[in-house]
């Protein structure tokens, strides 16, 4: 099968600073990746590769075994590539339907702005995250972490994202929010969504993640399907850039 | 009015739709309060003259107000329009002295206005340069190039024709009278005043219903967010300086005509009434908020505040004084509305 997006030899240079470094990585329809790693490892920078917040310094990307530029959050959005960043990206002074349909909005015959339409569907793909979901026309500085939460993913997943980046969209959460995005996490790897996840937090790696890249001081130092590694052998990678010495004694019968 | 009103609902404020339409609530209070103690301290405040003489003063500063107001809204600031209302109004007055006729000679003088907003709008996207450094050093230049085209001197006998825009009104009813004098029955709407109202129309529907005025207060309100989600954050700015100008240049025609004379000295400190104008209308100067109905209730409360107190005799220096207040007050009602 094709992978959804391949990654090859990705570097990314700041002067003299290599913050991504010869690093390659794909990803499969209805496959969750975590990409894991200490801050300034080079995951977020890798990731803001493929979103076109940010160009390669050298290093190809090919979505669905085509090689492709990606110049721009535009280019990304054309291929399929949605990404939630950490900061949420939200315009604090629109209500929900203007953030959601932010730079895509639906217009009238005439060229306005068809802000019942824009409404409606707002309503009906928050519905399927929140049922609760009712200050649509409130500015979102006024919605709660959640909510916001919420307004992101569906921003992504409305416009029939193939490929979604996903940084850290549960740091600002609460326990019931955080299970909300777990959930919507497995129902879009049902349907067929690639999903890189950014996280920090052991827990969700191990409950969401079908493999886990870890990078560390810009390389990558492995790429490991989840049931092979224990949460010590990932810490280890992130920490020392290695599996421990005992791995492969304690993984011999399974990698045989 | 629907259309004005609407952006209320639409673009809530950061503490949403009730506080900004609080706010506007209370900038209309303060206004018709100042109409009733001018009208209580002198019975001819009321009247329709003065009425319309009122209107006539605040066309030019709502007109620069409503391109102040779309700059704002982006997080920007174009102190360069009391300047290029000056240079526009001079280039207008310098092409009919030498031939052409008024409107094109007006249109060319609000291209100008338009040509140094985009220069405004490309020094801060391109060079990145902050548009309070930019668009103060516009105002250098263009107020240098106003002085220098001219020598400094006024330009007048400029025709009946350049003088319509300012003077002229629509539906004046005017009487032959037997002893050959004319009596004006009803003076008319000024045209000044038509102008200022389909810009302040088309402005607030711009801001409303298209594309670029959500991405005007989208850019201001986050414009890293606006950035990543697609929006053409730079050509929005742009637009942003471009329509300010334009919007400047306009107010220069409009001032000069009325002035039937093209004055390159006019126009000094008006950026400062139109900023004034936005932020007593509820603007904010962080980006991402702000209204054309606001903007206009603010330049009403200036023009109405000024007209009261010279009619009242209060002197130039002492109107400053208040209105400085007026402005630190506006805000700091307006922050203790969106602290709580």
């Amino acid at each position: 099968m094709t992978p959804l997006v391949e990654m090859i030899a990705i570097e990314k240079h700041f002067g003299g600073i290599h913050a991504v470094n010869g690093v390659s990585l794909d990803l499969h329809p209805g496959e969750v990746v975590g990409v894991l790693g200490h801050n300034g490892a080079g995951k977020s920078c890798l990731m803001r590769i493929l979103s076109g917040a940010m160009r390669p310094s050298a290093g190809e990307i090919r979505v669905g075994g085509k090689t492709v530029e990606i110049n721009s959050p535009h280019d990304a959005r054309d291929f399929g590539i949605e990404t939630i960043y950490q900061t949420l990206a939200l315009a604090d002074h629109l209500d929900a339907p203007a953030n959601l349909f932010l730079g895509r909005e639906l217009r009238t015959r005439w060229g306005n702005l068809d802000d019942k339409r824009m409404m409606e569907e707002t309503r009906k793909v928050l519905a399927r995250l929140n049922p609760n979901f009712r200050n649509l026309s409130d500015a979102v500085s006024r919605l709660s972490g959640g909510q916001r939460q919420v307004i992101a993913i569906a921003r992504a997943i409305y416009f029939d994202a193939k490929v979604l980046i996903m940084d850290e969209p549960t740091a600002a959460l609460g326990p019931a929010e955080t299970a909300m995005v777990g959930k919507l996490i497995k129902q879009l790897r049902q349907e067929g969504v690639g999903i890189f996840l950014i996280s920090h937090d052991m827990h969700d790696v191990f409950d969401l993640c079908d493999r886990v890249v870890v990078m560390n001081r810009g390389h990558s130092v492995g790429s490991y399907r989840i049931d092979d590694v224990s949460k010590d052998d990932v810490l280890s990678l992130i920490i020392k850039g290695a599996l421990p010495e005992d791995w492969a004694l304690r993984n011999r019968e399974r990698l045989q | 009015m629907s259309v004005v009103s609407g952006e209320v609902r639409a673009v809530a404020s950061a503490s949403g739709p009730s506080g900004e339409t609080l706010h506007k609530l209370s900038a209309l209070l303060t206004l018709a309060l100042l109409i009733a103690i001018f009208a209580f301290g002198n019975a001819a405040f009321l009247s329709v003259n003065n009425g319309l003489t009122v209107l006539l003063q605040t066309s030019v500063i709502g007109v620069l107000g409503i391109g102040m107001t779309m700059v704002i809204i982006t997080g920007g600031i174009d102190l360069s329009v009391g300047s290029v209302l000056a240079l526009s109004g001079t280039v207008t007055g310098m092409l009919v002295k030498a031939g052409m006729p008024v409107p094109a000679g007006m249109a060319a003088g609000v291209a100008v206005g338009a040509l140094c907003g985009l220069a405004n709008g490309l020094v801060i996207t391109k060079m990145r340069i902050t548009p309070f450094v930019a668009t103060l050093g516009m105002m250098l230049i263009a107020r240098g190039t106003a002085l220098q085209l001219t020598g400094a001197a006024p330009i007048s006998q400029l025709g009946e024709a350049f003088g319509r825009l300012g003077n002229g009104a629509l539906f004046r009813l005017v009487e032959k009278q037997p002893n050959g004098l004319s009596k004006v029955i009803f003076p008319g709407i000024p045209y000044p005043a038509i102008v200022l109202l389909i810009v302040a129309v088309a402005a607030a529907f711009m801001l409303r219903r298209r594309a670029l005025g959500r991405h005007l207060y989208a850019t201001g309100s986050n414009e890293e967010a606006s950035r990543l989600s697609g929006v053409n954050v730079d050509r929005t700015k742009i637009a942003a300086y471009v329509l300010s100008g334009a919007l400047a240049g306009l107010a220069g025609n409009i001032l000069m005509s009325r002035l039937v004379t093209a004055q390159p000295n006019e126009g000094v400190m008006y950026e400062l009434d139109a900023i004034a104008s936005a932020v007593i209308g509820g603007a904010s100067l962080m980006g991402g908020v702000g209204t054309i109905s606001g903007t206009m209730i603010g330049a009403f409360i200036i023009g109405v505040l000024r007209n009261g107190l010279n009619m009242a005799g209060v002197s130039a220096f002492i109107q400053q004084i208040i209105i400085g207040f007026v402005v630190i007050l506006a805000v700091f009602v307006d922050q203790l509305r969106s602290r709580r």
